[in-house]
């Protein structure tokens, strides 16, 4: 029966119980999606830094990260990555020489990072090659080709078979140059990557660096997003001379970012709840204040003060079921459709700080029950103070309201 | 031999605290027997009100005591005193009586969910006590679709549906038409004589005074006489 009448007594005022369903609805589709949105962006800047810049941990000399000398290689490199090769953990090893030249067009002239690979042994640890924009992943030009970026080719005024000269110190200390020529020009669209990153076939490298066969970087991916730091942390222990770190720690800020980002989903979720639980607040205190005759008279013919906190608390608990379902099928209909064609920002300046200016929603089932669970929680929370309030009513006074 | 009394007060009193504390209701000594129809009558602020909310466990008196059946009512907790008016008393206000989205069965019902007798004992007292005040043919009515007479027949019907050990008025009769007023007194009348129940009325009205048996006056919270007729 108190069921019974609270439902009923949450349609006496039809406006003001929509305005509560739509504040509900709305608050939780708002929740949602700024998590969708916030761990979209956080996936796909993830998943650009494993897939793209880092994979799951990288092995150096120890000295390599901060020096950047050719000298600083990795001894036994072949040892370790067949080692590495023949964990079930591990899905795949790129083996890369690394170097900082100068490089020169015919128009401009800069430093970049320029990383000798194996095409085919990047193609199964990286996403490099579907990037390729113009022109050939390696294919086509079989002397010193170099894939760059489309961002270096717009500022080099350079095109494909263009020639650049990669002028750069060898093993020894001794300046050496190299003429390449462009054999694919790529656009990953994190701006600051491409910026930065231009590839050549290892053993050309190699033979400018003085290195024979030596390499100064394993790349490592791995089965298991989540074994990044464990698998990583077995290895630094096993191969104690050299320095083998997870991409967390590689990619300066990435854990600060992953963090924050956490901290500000909390806030905005946060802020949208508590707007919430004063619109509740509100609304439950008017339906409570205009109500007290009625109230007092329930409470001077026997209804207890838990079944009348039951009522008002119920009356909340049927506008968050109906305002509820509301804003998670709101929810996951916008995070589905923007997880399928993406919300474009605009611009390039997110592009500028490596994230994608496409940024595709996601949230996964956990979320949707935590932020469902939140904002039913808040609305609970936000119905207490009407229904202490219309508990605390003396009978005998509150029928004489007028 | 010492009588049975529904309702005994013994030197009740009750003062409002404020700047001027006012004795609403000064050292009432007064006893209710079981089948009375009577009328606690005064002018405005003689305290009548006050006097009918202390029996009813509505109000607590400032000082003596109000025992209902033996049952001594001072002491008792705000639940306690639920409790016991959702057993022992029934009310019928002067306004604002119903619940405004029930119907008038579920109305009639509701103190007997309340006190949660089984369906079909519920069903059988809600159709008698309905067809008792006439409205056997409103039952799916909403109080709005009512008169102020049939709802506060519906009120009445609440009020008996609990089985009480008696029923307090409070000016019942003060928003209704003639004859919606004496329809109301004829059917409380006839519940009186009839089943024996107790009413109790606080009230101006000359029609329900003139009804009642026994016609209490008071004044500056003193009884100030006592009217068996």
């Amino acid at each position: 029966m108190i069921g019974k009448i609270a439902w009923k007594n949450i349609w006496r005022n039809k406006v003001r119980s929509a305005v509560v369903i739509i504040a509900i609805a709305i608050g939780l589709w708002a929740g949602m999606f700024a998590s969708a949105f916030v761990v979209g962006m956080m996936n796909q800047k993830i998943d650009s830094v494993i897939n793209l810049e880092l994979s799951h941990f990288q092995v150096h000399h120890p000295s390599f990260q901060d020096e950047m000398l050719p000298k600083f290689v990795i001894p036994n490199s072949e040892e370790i990555i067949q080692k590495m090769n023949n964990n079930e953990a591990i899905k795949n090893t790129s083996p890369r020489v690394v170097a900082m030249p100068m490089i020169n067009s015919a128009n401009y002239s800069g430093m970049l990072k320029v990383t000798g690979i194996d095409p085919e042994n990047e193609k199964r640890v990286t996403d490099l090659h579907e990037f390729v924009l113009e022109g050939k992943y390696f294919e086509g030009i079989k002397r010193n080709p170099i894939l760059l970026s489309k961002k270096t080719a717009e500022k080099y005024k350079i095109k494909i078979r263009s020639k650049v000269v990669l002028t750069l110190q060898d093993k020894q200390g001794e300046i050496t140059a190299g003429a390449f020529r462009v054999v694919g020009i790529y656009d990953s669209k994190n701006g600051m990557y491409d910026e930065m990153n231009a590839f050549v076939l290892a053993p050309d490298l190699q033979k400018l660096l003085d290195i024979n066969h030596d390499v100064h970087e394993i790349a490592v991916l791995l089965n298991e997003h989540d074994l990044a730091e464990s698998v990583a942390t077995q290895y630094q222990e096993e191969f104690p001379n050299l320095e083998i770190k997870s991409w967390m720690d590689l990619a300066s800020g990435m854990r600060f970012m992953v963090e924050a980002m956490d901290v500000y989903t909390f806030f905005i979720v946060g802020i949208i709840l508590v707007a919430l639980l004063f619109s509740i607040i509100n609304t439950m205190l008017m339906a409570v204040l205009e109500r007290v005759r009625e109230i007092g008279m329930l409470m001077a013919v026997g209804m207890s003060k838990l079944r009348v906190f039951k009522m008002i608390m119920l009356e909340t608990v049927f506008l968050c079921l109906i305002g509820g379902p509301l804003g998670l099928l709101l929810a996951w209909i916008c995070i589905q459709y923007f997880g399928r064609y993406g919300i474009d920002l605009g611009g390039a300046s997110y592009s500028d700080y490596g994230f994608t200016n496409l940024v595709y929603t996601q949230l996964d089932m956990m979320s949707y029950i935590s932020v469902t669970l939140m904002v039913l929680g808040m609305a609970i929370l936000a119905a207490i103070y009407p229904a202490v309030k219309a508990i605390n009513l003396i009978p005998v006074e509150a029928i004489r309201k007028i | 031999m010492k009588k049975n009394y529904v309702i005994e007060a013994e030197n009740l009193s009750k003062i409002y605290a404020g700047v001027v504390p006012v004795k609403a209701v000064d050292e009432v000594n007064l006893q209710i027997q079981d089948n009375e129809f009577t009328a606690i009558v005064g002018p405005s602020g003689s305290g009548k009100s006050t006097l009918l909310n202390m029996i009813g466990g509505l109000d607590r008196p400032t000082s003596g005591t109000i025992k209902v059946n033996d049952i001594l009512l001072n002491g008792m907790t705000d639940n306690q005193l639920i409790n016991f008016r959702l057993h022992h008393i029934g009310f019928v206000f002067q306004s604002f009586n119903l619940i405004p989205v029930l119907t008038a069965k579920e109305n009639a019902e509701f103190i007997m969910l309340l006190q949660k007798v089984p369906l079909q004992q519920r069903e059988k007292r809600v159709m008698s006590l309905l067809k008792e005040v006439g409205l056997d043919d409103k039952l799916d009515s909403r109080p709005s679709q009512l008169s102020g007479g049939q709802q506060q027949r519906v009120a009445v019907a609440r009020a008996l549906a609990s089985k009480p050990d008696f029923v307090l008025a409070d000016e019942p009769t003060a928003n209704l038409d003639s004859k919606s007023a004496f329809n109301l007194l004829d059917i409380m009348a006839r519940l009186n004589q009839e089943e024996g129940i107790t009413f109790i009325f606080s009230t101006h009205d000359q029609r329900v005074i003139d009804r009642a048996r026994r016609v209490i006056t008071l004044e500056d919270g003193k009884i100030v006489s006592d009217e068996i007729r």
